[in-house]
């Protein structure tokens, strides 16, 4: 604040301090004239109303009397008097700074038994998978639900089956965590015309076993040596590169004929982003933690 | 004291005399309290990585005000725990320069969406926006599906940018030369998907020096 402005508010203050006080000190000073009647003489109405003449009540001069104190003491607290900054030297930031110490001096001695942590071991602790649980619904279950069960429209996978698209471990899922994943499933449809495409998605769904024309399969199955660069040669998958496994049941986006071959066709690309600014060390490895537990333990899946 | 009765007469008596010396009493508060931050508004420096708008980015705040998103997300982080925890450090005044309107408040029918960028993929912010009990079934935020269809229109988008140019904004003869190219084949959607995660991503980090130097210290 420049001591312009800072003078302009001390003044302004003073101002409208003093005009006030003087009106509280005088105004109770002044005698009013008083007529025969016991009125003040004004007359409302034609009359009808009088103005009679009584002393403030004791009550409403001391009431206000304590509000120039409140006033006063105020503006020698905090703030407020320009550029002034009060014996407490109060801030809002101040204030946040104090809140946020306090908070996690209650927080840290719970958090030091979990820091740096291997994720596995996290896993079987059960308050910091109770934790972990609670920051995985403030921060992961926008994608992945509130119970971990993934969205197909998004492509965000199932966190709670066995099933992993960069590994299970509870390294891979830090680091799925900190540091994000891009998936990337390039387009077909330029490649291969629509029959090709219909082969080879039937050729798909008979690895998992799922319903599929068996000769549409055979005419796909030369087709998917260019697939199995990434989804390996058996179809099982490789998660150096996030490529799913397709010989199990569990899909990414779908496991019918139509979602398969729009997969091949147009491609797919999932992105889960990176939270290492958002989230401290210690948090993701809890919800790393909630998520191998509840990824292993075969009756929440 | 005895005279001074006859001035509270005068007030009392004239109605207009009393309303001129209420608007003196009152405007005193709105001297001291709105003047000096109004013309200090003119001096706040943007922030550290706090760039004007580019146009796709322009075009989609644009989207963002005209339907009417400030009703229920605020863009301003405040110095509570409660929110600095959820949301990320507090804004400071240099974070919204380039905002007209600026987007602050505190009425949160959703959540604030100072520090948004980045925080989901642009293609959740499609689905969310498309429909957003997809992806948040218990949201009760509106669906914007038009957005997908709607095609930006860059005839204006450079007299906008001129527009903000005189204001201050510091826009270049590039930047201008190159926003119809910028914002036309594409949709609403991708315009404000790209302001939405442009929102706090260069200067979510760099923050606390700045709120330090704009309070005089003693801020975390």
């Amino acid at each position: 604040m420049s001591p312009f402005w800072s003078a302009w508010i001390m003044f302004l203050v003073v101002l409208n301090l003093g005009i006030t006080l003087f009106l509280f000190i005088w105004g109770q000073r002044v005698k009013i004239p008083v007529q025969p009647d016991g009125t003040s003489g004004h007359v409302w109405a034609h009359g009808v109303l009088r103005e009679g003449v009584r002393t403030l009540p004791l009550w409403w001069v001391v009431l206000s009397a304590s509000m120039f104190v409140v006033g006063f003491a105020y503006l020698a607290l905090y703030p407020g008097f320009g550029a002034y900054k009060g014996m407490l030297g109060w801030t809002a930031h101040g204030e946040l700074a104090q809140d946020v110490a306090a908070n996690r001096a209650r927080l840290d001695p719970l958090l030091q038994r979990f820091a740096g942590q291997p994720v596995e071991r996290l896993a079987g602790d059960a308050d910091a998978t109770r934790m972990g649980g609670r920051l995985f619904v403030d921060n992961c279950a926008a994608c992945h639900g509130r119970d971990g069960h993934g969205n197909r429209l998004l492509g965000a996978p199932n966190l709670v089956d066995a099933d992993w698209l960069y590994g299970g471990d509870g390294a891979a899922i830090l680091a799925s965590i900190q540091d994000g994943r891009h998936g990337t499933m390039p387009p077909f449809g330029g490649t291969f015309d629509a029959a090709t495409i219909e082969n080879v998605a039937n050729y798909v769904l008979s690895l998992s076993g799922a319903d599929h024309s068996p000769t549409k399969a055979a005419a796909g199955k030369a087709t998917f040596a260019v697939c199995s660069a990434c989804h390996g040669a058996t179809g099982t998958g490789n998660t150096a590169l996030g490529a799913p496994n397709l010989t199990d049941a569990i899909w990414l986006y779908g496991g019918d004929l139509a979602t398969i071959e729009k997969t091949i066709r147009d491609g797919r690309g999932g992105t889960m982003p990176a939270w290492r600014t958002r989230l401290d060390d210690t948090e993701a490895r809890l919800i790393a933690a909630w998520v191998h537990a509840r990824s292993h333990d075969t009756t929440t899946r | 004291m005895a005279g001074g009765y006859r001035y509270f007469e005068a007030v009392e008596k004239h109605a207009g005399l009393l309303g001129v010396l209420i608007a003196i009493m009152v405007s005193i508060g709105g001297l001291a309290e709105i003047t000096p931050l109004f013309m200090a508004a003119h001096t706040v420096q943007p922030a550290d990585g706090v760039k004007p708008y580019d146009a796709l980015r322009l075009a989609g705040k644009d989207v963002y005000v005209r339907e009417g998103c400030y009703l229920c997300h605020s863009q301003m982080v405040r110095a509570l725990r409660a929110e600095t925890e959820r949301y990320g450090h507090f804004s400071v005044a240099g974070e919204s320069v380039y905002d007209r309107p600026f987007q602050w408040g505190s009425k949160r029918t959703g959540p604030d969406l100072a520090r948004v960028g980045g925080k989901y993929t642009d293609e959740w912010q499609r689905l969310h926006l498309r429909d957003p009990r997809s992806v948040v079934p218990e949201s009760n935020m509106p669906a914007y599906p038009w957005l997908s269809q709607a095609m930006l229109d860059p005839a204006d988008i450079e007299a906008r940018m001129r527009t903000l140019r005189m204001l201050g904004d510091p826009y270049t003869d590039a930047d201008i030369a190159g926003a119809q190219a910028a914002v036309s084949g594409h949709t609403e959607m991708e315009a404000l998907i790209a302001y939405l995660q442009g929102l706090g991503i260069n200067n979510a980090a760099k923050t606390a020096d700045t709120a330090a130097a704009a309070t005089g210290g003693s801020a975390p």
